[in-house]
């Protein structure tokens, strides 16, 4: 007997001109996980999906994909038995009408029980269509949904993508399906199979994206260790080189020593950025030599090594002139220049922004007890920190700010940790960036960030939704990144006011909004930076226990943070429950209270026994739990508190009336109240927020 | 194959170009930085006009000066501009095929298409493409229009901007521009490198900041009286003016890293409002003949 066949391998391969190198791997993705998604839909089943690309061509080719659409079956429930047949099983015309509007005869309906009784219903099958006619439409949603950081259009077709689509080619087994897609053509395989092609293929090329970026990895290292050099590959330009060649060839090229007298940073830029040529270097010193992957055998190996030598010296020509002119004065000689170089419009400009750098570093040193010697080297590095931004190498290059400054500090027998503090108080650039690890740098970073903000929200500007040209937001996430991260214990609103201040008593905020309200200042700057806390707390933990802890004071940022931990880890816990059920009763009271002055507890006016109860318990343990949120004992805080006042609140508020008649007693049990509830969520969380508080 | 002269070059790309339907149009005679300000490109980009142009335009970048002592970089160089609207599917093979009229064997070469969104702040045009570089030297720019003067374009047209001197390095394995052959013996150097140390001088240092400064403001204003008054190339020859003065007060040091956004907002939107009367009035008169 001659099984029919009902499988077969698919494949699709999208031609396209060159896509940007870091657009492939995330479309391959996309493009593997829609397939699997929509076969899944569409009841096709199949084996495994594997894609691959290069810059040039997306493909995925999927194994014993079932050429029918698997059948399904589909219960249609109708009128209940009793209405459409009568008492002898005749059908009646709604039993008839049921029947003739499902398209059905009436003994292929059927009886079911259901919870109300007796129904008619149908079974219906849905006719499977073949894979080939499904494939037709879904291929197209399937392109079109990759997405891209980028997409254009070329003709007046609508369809968009990263670059223009060349042709499409779809084979099921061996035959070619034709897919509309845009104006792009139909290419077309002719007489082999999936499998087949996709061997075809891989001969011409190395298709693989993987394979072909471990072989580029593996040449790379030999040629290191042949030549006794430091093994190391730059993963990034790896990453890139690997979609920019699809049959990677190496080519070892060199260019003049002279040029090694240029600061390796600078190099590795003009070679790796601009070049995308790999460095070689030796004891972690660069060497005149790189290694250029091309693409195809064949070419002339000679002349290109060359003309590959000659384009990097010139490049660097430019930058070892640069150089020169730069060391032949120490970088302080740089500093004064600084008065003629604007740092924002309204605020002044960059030496006068150093100097403010200068007092904020040191009042930070000050706060946190740096040592004297260390603080005479932050203020020197803050001095130093803007200097390169006038030099002519960081004008050439400005993505070299910083790195300059230090390579030029060095040069200018600066300390290493002045030098390196210039580094890095750029530190984060960005959201996932290195963070500075010297006390030096984090230091210059934090009086930085938190001068530019304050000064750019002091001159009116503001982000919008998602728009937020001069960096507020990153500037807040990066503060509290640092300050997280060294641990600094330092009060947020004394560093506000100190960075508000020194615009005032300087360049001064002369016309602006808050030349006269400083506390508003304050508060706009206090919000930001909450902001970006709630954004920086884990997502794993809930979002209403950040927001309870933000309620509470937020100066001490190492502290937020501690909380947030400690209170996530308890909050399942039954006491944790109870301290938040006495903080959502106090609140709830003192919310009725609202615009009341309620002062300070007067023992001699409390009445009732469980009042009195009330306050002996806060009497009694009051300290004690100050002192353990005082040694950030989280935990024992929670737990006294809960256990302290759950049990007594509860038979107070069952029993006495707190807003009673006499107005003295009213007074006094809300302050009673008031005492309650603040001795917990001033410093530790305002768990009063948390939804739907069951002990 | 004997090694094309710079001027044998140009002869060439516009021999190939001709024969794939294009005018070839002369340089725009104002200075600009680049093929793209000449009007055959900003203006014939908008609209439903098909359209297909090549030309040498020479461009000036004030900040590339480097006093003739750098082997790369020049403060005036020659753009060979083409710009086919709407694209065709084989454009780069075709392009690709330009190189190959030019005697590059690009079997033993390698050219690589590297991701390069070019953008013009100045005109408001940006697109999406790449550098075309060969054996990695960057000689071309190609690039699929999707707006210009901030106008999203109906038609999207391709624009491939040669580098010649480039280009021309790499024919004449020269490494140095100024060592290359113009014809018959003389060098580029021979008829720039004076040129190329006076601007850079000028540029740098001479250039008169109050001068510019206040011929900047006078071409605004004349651009801005003359494109309300419908008179749209006048108009935009003191928009390129404009941009040009812009560019010396840039290489002068004259313009604060934050100012700079502001006069590029400025040049701008002088060209959005010319780009928006051409569309309005121009289209209908220009070119009438033109079939293509």
């Amino acid at each position: 007997m001659i099984m029919a066949k009902n499988i077969s391998d698919f494949l699709l391969e999208i031609n396209v001109e060159e896509l940007p190198a870091g657009y492939v791997r995330p479309a391959l993705d996309k493009l593997k996980n829609a397939f699997v998604e929509r076969l899944s839909r569409e009841r096709i089943g199949h084996g495994d999906i594997s894609v691959f690309g290069t810059a040039g061509a997306l493909i995925c080719y999927i194994k014993d994909m079932s050429l029918k659409q698997e059948e399904l079956s589909q219960e249609i429930s109708g009128p209940p038995k009793k209405i459409a047949f009568d008492e002898n099983d005749n059908p009646t015309p709604q039993g008839i009408g049921f029947a003739k509007n499902q398209g059905v005869d009436i003994k292929d309906l059927k009886i079911k029980q259901m919870p109300k009784g007796e129904y008619v219903f149908i079974v219906k099958k849905i006719k499977s269509k073949p894979a080939k006619e499904i494939l037709r439409s879904l291929i197209p949603e399937i392109v079109k949904s990759i997405g891209f950081p980028k997409t254009m259009k070329w003709d007046d077709s609508g369809m968009r993508f990263a670059r223009p689509i060349e042709s499409i080619a779809v084979l099921l087994d061996k035959e070619n399906i034709k897919i509309k897609l845009g104006s792009a053509p139909a290419k077309f395989i002719k007489s082999t199979s999936a499998g087949a092609y996709l061997k075809k293929l891989e001969k011409s090329y190395i298709l693989d994206q993987d394979k072909r970026k471990s072989e580029i990895y593996n040449m790379i290292k030999s040629i290191q260790k042949k030549l006794g050099m430091d093994e190391y590959v730059d993963k990034n330009l790896l990453e890139e080189t690997n979609f920019l060649v699809k049959s990677p060839v190496l080519m070892i090229g060199d260019f003049d020593k002279k040029y090694l007298a240029i600061p390796k940073d600078v190099l590795t830029a003009s070679m790796s950025k601009h070049q995308r040529i790999f460095t070689l270097s030796k004891n972690n010193k660069l060497v005149n030599k790189f290694i250029a992957v091309i693409d195809g055998k064949g070419r002339n190996i000679a002349k290109m090594k060359k003309q590959y030598a000659n384009i990097l010296e010139a490049r660097l020509k430019d930058s070892l002139f640069f150089y020169n002119e730069d060391i032949k004065n120490p970088l302080s000689d740089q500093t004064p220049k600084l008065k003629d170089l604007i740092f924002q419009k309204d605020l002044g400009n960059m030496f006068e922004k150093i100097q403010r750098l200068e007092e904020l570093s040191s009042f930070i040193s000050e706060r946190i007890n740096i040592d004297a010697a260390k603080r005479e080297d932050i203020r020197k590095a803050a001095y130093l920190c803007k200097s390169d931004l006038v030099t002519q190498m960081v004008g050439e290059f400005p993505s070299l700010q910083g790195v300059m400054g230090m390579e030029y500090a060095l040069k200018s027998g600066e300390k290493k940790s002045v030098a390196i503090a210039i580094k890095e108080h750029y530190l984060p650039k960005g959201m996932d960036d290195d963070l500075p690890e010297t006390i030096e740098g984090a230091i210059l970073a934090i009086s930085d960030r938190i001068d530019n903000i304050a000064g750019l929200l002091g001159s009116g500007i503001e982000p919008k939704g998602s728009f937020d040209p001069f960096g507020i937001r990153r500037n807040s996430h990066g503060l509290i990144q640092i300050i997280k991260h060294k641990g600094f214990r330092i009060n947020l609103t004394g560093l506000i006011d100190k960075a508000i201040e020194l615009y005032n008593s300087r360049v001064g905020f002369k016309t602006l909004p808050y030349k006269s309200a400083p506390e508003e200042l304050r508060k706009k700057v206090i919000n930001y930076i909450k902001e970006r806390l709630e954004f920086l707390a884990p997502d794993t933990m809930p979002i209403e226990l950040k927001q309870a802890v933000l309620k509470s004071d937020c100066n001490d940022i190492v502290g937020v943070f501690k909380r947030v931990e400690a209170l996530s880890e308890i909050s399942a816990e039954k006491y944790f429950l109870k301290a938040a059920k006495v903080c959502e009763r106090t609140s709830n009271i003192l919310k009725g209270a609202k615009g009341e002055n309620i002062g300070a507890v007067n023992e001699s006016l409390l009445k009732e026994d469980l009042e009195k109860e009330v306050w002996k318990a806060y009497s009694a343990n009051s300290e004690t739990i100050k002192n353990l949120i005082k040694e950030e004992r989280y935990k024992e805080a929670t737990k006294a508190y809960g256990e302290t006042f759950f049990e007594a609140l509860h038979r107070f508020f069952d029993n006495v009336l707190v807003n009673a008649e006499d107005s003295a007693l009213r007074g006094n049990r809300l302050a009673m109240m008031q005492a309650i509830n603040k001795l917990y969520t001033n410093d530790v969380a305002d768990l009063a927020m948390l939804p739907q508080i069951v002990v | 194959m004997k090694k094309l002269t710079f001027q044998e070059v140009i002869e060439k790309l516009n021999k190939f170009w001709s024969d794939r339907e294009c005018l070839i149009v002369e340089p725009i005679d104002t200075e600009v930085g680049a093929g793209t300000f000449h009007p055959a490109t900003f203006f014939q980009s908008l609209g439903k006009k098909r359209w297909r142009a090549a030309y040498v335009q020479p461009s000036r970048r004030p900040c590339d000066g480097r006093y003739a002592d750098n082997p790369l970089r020049l403060q005036h160089y020659y753009q060979y501009q083409v710009i086919i609207k709407p694209t065709v599917p084989d454009i780069r093979k075709i392009y690709l095929d330009s190189l190959k009229a030019l005697g590059i064997d690009l079997k033993a070469h390698e050219a690589r298409f590297v991701e390069d969104d070019w953008e013009s702040p100045t005109l408001g045009a940006s697109g999406l493409g790449w550098e075309v570089w060969l054996d990695s030297l960057e000689i071309t720019q190609f690039t699929y229009f999707q707006q210009v003067a901030g106008i999203e374009l109906d038609l999207v047209p391709c624009e491939i901007t040669y580098g010649l001197e480039r280009i021309c390095m790499f024919i004449q394995e020269k490494f140095n521009l100024f060592d290359l052959e113009w014809h018959n013996g003389v060098t580029y150097g021979d008829i720039h490198k004076q040129h190329e140390i006076e601007y850079s001088k000028y540029n740098f240092e001479e250039a008169s900041i109050e001068m510019y400064s206040k011929m900047f403001e006078y071409f605004e204003k004349e651009a801005k009286r003359l494109v309300d008054k419908g008179l749209v190339y006048p108009a935009y020859s003191f928009v390129l003016k404009a941009s040009h003065a812009f560019n010396v007060l840039d290489a002068r040091g004259a313009i604060s890293q934050n100012e700079r956004p502001r006069y590029i907002a400025r040049v701008r939107g002088l060209a959005k409002r010319c780009a928006e009367v051409y569309l309005k009035t121009q289209t209908t008169l220009h070119f009438n003949n033109v079939k293509m």
